[in-house]
């Protein structure tokens, strides 16, 4: 071992010998690391056995649902009517604390029980919700008519994200102390918009937020929510945010006891966290955009999603490709048409969607789902676009009389360069990047320069919001109540929509056409399908002359998967109890997993 | 010198980085294709043979095709960085250590305070701010904040060489201020400067990929770290897509694994007693009256070579 003149048959000099000793001490902390190391493996490959053979996990965390996806920082207000409030008070997220009156079914687009029973209609200008029997805060308070009516109301005195219902409302008012009375305006008459805000709107507590005056509605932290849903906040900060069950429920006899005794929402760093933890069973339904998620179930992972084939999700929404229509160049439809030949729709679909989506149509309409009944496949192949670069250099050559410069982008014969425009979407949004490197690469190799740049989500939306961009891509409304109605308003409508330099809330390139107003009051008001599905056709033709997005990919309105080691019983294409949604009408299939053996 | 005395270390590190650069040089040539192009689909496994040889990307784009326009970016962005450092350092360090008097505090300060703040927040910084990234604007960042320890070494160097007679035999024969710098100074710290350039170079290139791999890397051209930043967004750990990032962390390692290796063989070329075996004792003889080896070992170990 040593090559010491010391003699190492002496036991003496053999233990005095100080580079002996270093040797076997050496030898002896390098068994312990190693002895350490096994033990440790033998530990992680006991844990994942457990996983699959379906025991769950043990103690209090057997009886938590770990969720991710929604919270991606320490929480600040949970105040429903914040800007951004965090999970589950922001608009469009799991009703766990907060409630809607109504709740919308992605799949058929029909409105299912909330707070209130359902939607009664004496006459078209007047809708009537009864509210279901018992309910009641977490204080113990009865929730009644006077709080819905004190919310809507909110709606008229601050600036909340309902605000824009009063736009098509006359009154909110109680009928009794359990009976709700919306009265609409004839001018705009919009029931479709009016039933979106019923779906969107959480009713808070007269009592709470009465309390607070002036700005401090909207600004008031609310860190100890009183609600009306199944869940209290139980504690939060910058790593979790943890529910637990509120036992003397209200909603019991309708929908029962969650099985749950407990939610956390992890707080995770980045996508690839909540990904590897929904693969080892640690995160039991995400709402992340997780890459090749069969990759998981091929590797043995009781993971799922909807459906275990392709698309794997429902559509619910287009991101669309926005051009400012103010800068020289893309004020030309012809260069816009170009762009939208140029775009390889295909590729997107299947890699930066991870084929989570099928090629998207010349159509602001989603053809699959609840809105597939307005959409016109005829009209979209004979006036619609597809990737097609020779087309797109034709148009460039032929229609436009563009000559390529000498570095490889056409330029008008106006002089005006086809290139210099940046592409902007949020960072780590990781297949909206995909998607930008894709669109610049397919109008670079048609001679139109884009280049991507990811900026921080608020100022990349603020840019959006003013107007102050080239070309972004960003969604508008997905599937609701009152879609696609309200996003060809998003697209197509002008009216409300502040110049450029101040923050719209909708159409973000100040499209304007003399036609789209009247055609959307006629699509609002519509009596009968044939009557809407003529003027959204109308709508989707003005859409396809004047381009002013384009749509990129089909994205469903949430991701849900879900990993069964611990919770089963999640609904899917062959179990389709309830929608495979978060907000809205998904809360339902929160009552009915179960946990594993039991 | 002669090639003999090269020591196998020189040789290996010498093979390694002409293996990258031909890689750099001629793979964009040999296969002719952008690396933009779609090759196939998400994550597709590698096959043989051609562009599908390591597989694709999230985009479907060939990895091997991206691996070796990637490695030109690094070369390019290291090349521009390095020189760009190498040169401003060695001028602040030879004007401020030959001159001394105010100008030398000034740079000496300056020097000192670059120094004292991390590189690469600056650079970080720089590049958020830029309205155009592309791997020239990159390069020249990064240069721009790298050459305080090279001026700082410089001048300690040019700052000894102050000391000795053969300046003073040329100012005393009238050569000018620059003249001296250039032909009594500079050529007692160029073998010292050529491995500063190395060192520069491979540190430009461990930047750029660092900042790349942040997602701030050029928006106009493939590099290794941008592979790395869109193979970690992508999950490529979780699925098993180990295309994607083995083989641009091999090309990096190999990179800058080469060029250290180079600047340690050439220190030991320069450097006498870092000589080691045969060789060593062979050139210990022979060659230990070079003024320009002595002048740069005595400065490396940092005693005064009589």
């Amino acid at each position: 071992m040593t090559n010491d003149s010391d003699s190492p048959a002496d036991p003496a000099q053999w233990l005095a010998s100080r580079r002996s000793f270093l040797t076997i001490g050496g030898l002896a902390a390098t068994g312990v690391i190693l002895g350490v190391g096994a033990a440790g493996c033998g530990t992680a490959k006991t844990g994942n056995t457990s996983g699959t053979t379906g025991k769950g996990r043990p103690g209090a965390s057997g009886d938590t649902l770990f969720v991710a996806g929604f919270q991606w920082g320490p929480p600040k207000t949970f105040n429903p009517l914040a800007a951004s409030p965090d999970w589950p008070t922001a608009q469009f997220q799991s009703q766990l604390i907060y409630e809607t009156l109504l709740r919308f079914d992605e799949r058929d687009g029909s409105l299912h029980p909330g707070l209130a029973k359902g939607i009664e209609s004496p006459d078209d200008h007047t809708m009537k919700l009864a509210l279901q029997d018992g309910t009641k805060w977490s204080d113990g308070t009865d929730l009644t008519a006077d709080d819905v009516v004190f919310t809507f109301g909110l709606g008229k005195t601050a600036a909340v994200t309902y605000s824009t219902v009063w736009n098509y409302l006359d009154s909110v008012t109680a009928v009794d102390a359990r009976t709700v009375q919306f009265k609409l305006k004839a001018t705009p008459f919009n029931p479709g918009f009016v039933k979106n805000f019923l779906c969107a709107t959480y009713i808070v507590p007269k009592a709470v937020f009465s309390q607070l005056a002036g700005d401090k509605v909207t600004s008031d932290p609310n860190l100890k929510p009183v609600g009306s849903g199944p869940f209290l906040m139980d504690k939060y900060d910058q790593t979790q945010v943890n529910l637990k069950r509120n036992d003397s429920y209200w909603g019991t006899a309708v929908w029962g006891k969650p099985p749950m005794s407990t939610i956390n929402h992890p707080i995770f760093k980045s996508n690839n966290d909540g990904d590897l933890k929904l693969e080892s069973g640690d995160v039991d339904v995400s709402q992340q955009f997780t890459a090749q998620i069969w990759k998981m179930w091929e590797a043995g992972k009781p993971v799922s999603t909807w459906m275990k084939k392709k698309p794997y999700h429902l559509p619910g929404n287009l991101p669309l490709l926005i051009f400012n229509l103010g800068r020289k160049g893309l004020d030309n439809v012809k260069v816009r048409q170009a762009i939208a030949y140029a775009i390889d729709y295909p590729n997107i679909a299947t890699t930066a969607m991870s084929d989570y989506s099928v090629p998207a149509n010349a159509s602001l309409i989603v053809p699959t789902g609840y809105e597939s009944k307005f959409y016109n496949a005829d009209a979209v192949a004979a006036d619609g676009w597809k990737y097609d670069k020779a087309k797109a250099i034709d148009i460039l050559e032929n229609e436009l009389k563009a000559k390529k410069g000498s570095d490889g982008i056409y330029v008008l014969p106006d002089g005006t360069k086809l290139g210099g425009w940046k592409l902007i979407t949020p960072t780590g949004w990781t297949d909206w990047n995909t998607t930008c490197q894709i669109v610049a690469k397919s109008a670079k190799e048609v001679g139109i320069g884009i280049t991507t740049d990811f900026p921080q989500f608020p100022t990349m939306f603020a840019a959006l919001q003013n107007g102050n961009f080239d070309v972004a891509m960003f969604n508008y409304t997905g599937v609701g109540p009152a879609s696609p109605w309200i996003r060809f308003r998003d697209a197509l409508d002008n009216r409300g929509v502040p110049a450029v330099g101040k923050t719209a809330f909708w159409n973000y390139n100040r499209f304007t056409d003399p036609e789209a107003p009247a055609l959307l009051d006629a699509a609002a008001g519509a009596k009968t399908d044939a009557d809407a599905k003529a003027a959204y056709d109308k709508l989707d033709a003005i859409y396809r002359k004047n381009i002013p997005v384009i749509p990129l990919m089909y994205r469903p309105l949430e991701f849900f998967e879900f990993n069964q080691s611990n919770w089963t019983n999640f609904p899917t294409e062959e179990n389709p109890y309830a929608p495979p949604m978060w907000q809205g009408a998904g809360i339902e299939w929160l009552f009915k997993i179960k946990k594993v053996g039991s | 010198m002669s090639l003999r005395g090269l020591s196998p270390r020189f040789w290996v590190a010498a093979g390694i980085v002409a293996f990258v650069v031909l890689v750099g040089v001629l793979g964009p040539l040999i296969l002719r294709t952008d690396p933009d192009t779609t090759v196939g689909g998400l994550y597709d496994k590698p096959q043989c043979c051609g562009k599908l040889l390591l597989g694709t990307d999230n985009e479907g784009q060939s990895v091997l095709i991206n691996l070796v326009y990637g490695t030109r970016t690094s070369l390019i962005v290291g090349l521009i960085a390095g020189l760009i450092a190498t040169a401003i350092g060695l001028f602040v360090g030879l004007v401020s250590g030959y001159r001394g008097g105010w100008i030398d505090d000034v740079l000496s300060a300056i020097t000192n305070v670059g120094l004292a703040i991390p590189a690469i927040v600056v650079i970080i910084l720089v590049s958020v701010s830029l309205p155009k990234r592309n791997i020239y604007t990159l390069a020249v960042v990064i240069g721009l904040t790298a050459w305080f320890w090279v001026a700082r070494s410089v001048r300690a160097q040019s700052s000894s060489v102050r000391e000795r007679e053969h300046i003073d035999v040329a100012k005393l024969s009238g050569a000018g201020f620059w003249s001296i710098l250039a032909r009594d100074v500079l050529p007692y710290l160029l073998s010292y400067v050529v491995m500063a350039a190395v060192l520069q170079i491979s540190s430009a290139i461990l930047f750029e990929s660092t900042l790349s791999l942040l997602g701030l890397g050029p928006g106009d051209a493939t590099s290794l770290g941008t592979m790395l930043y869109w193979a970690i967004a992508w999950g490529s750990v979780r699925t098993g897509a180990w295309w994607a990032f083995v083989p641009p962390t091999l090309m990096l390692t190999l990179i800058v694994f080469g060029l250290l290796l180079l600047q340690s063989s050439l220190n030991e070329v320069f450097n006498p007693r870092l000589r080691r075996g045969r060789a060593a004792r062979r050139r210990m003889v022979t060659q230990v009256t070079e003024p320009e080896t002595v002048g740069a070992a005595g400065l490396l170990t940092g005693t005064e070579p009589r």
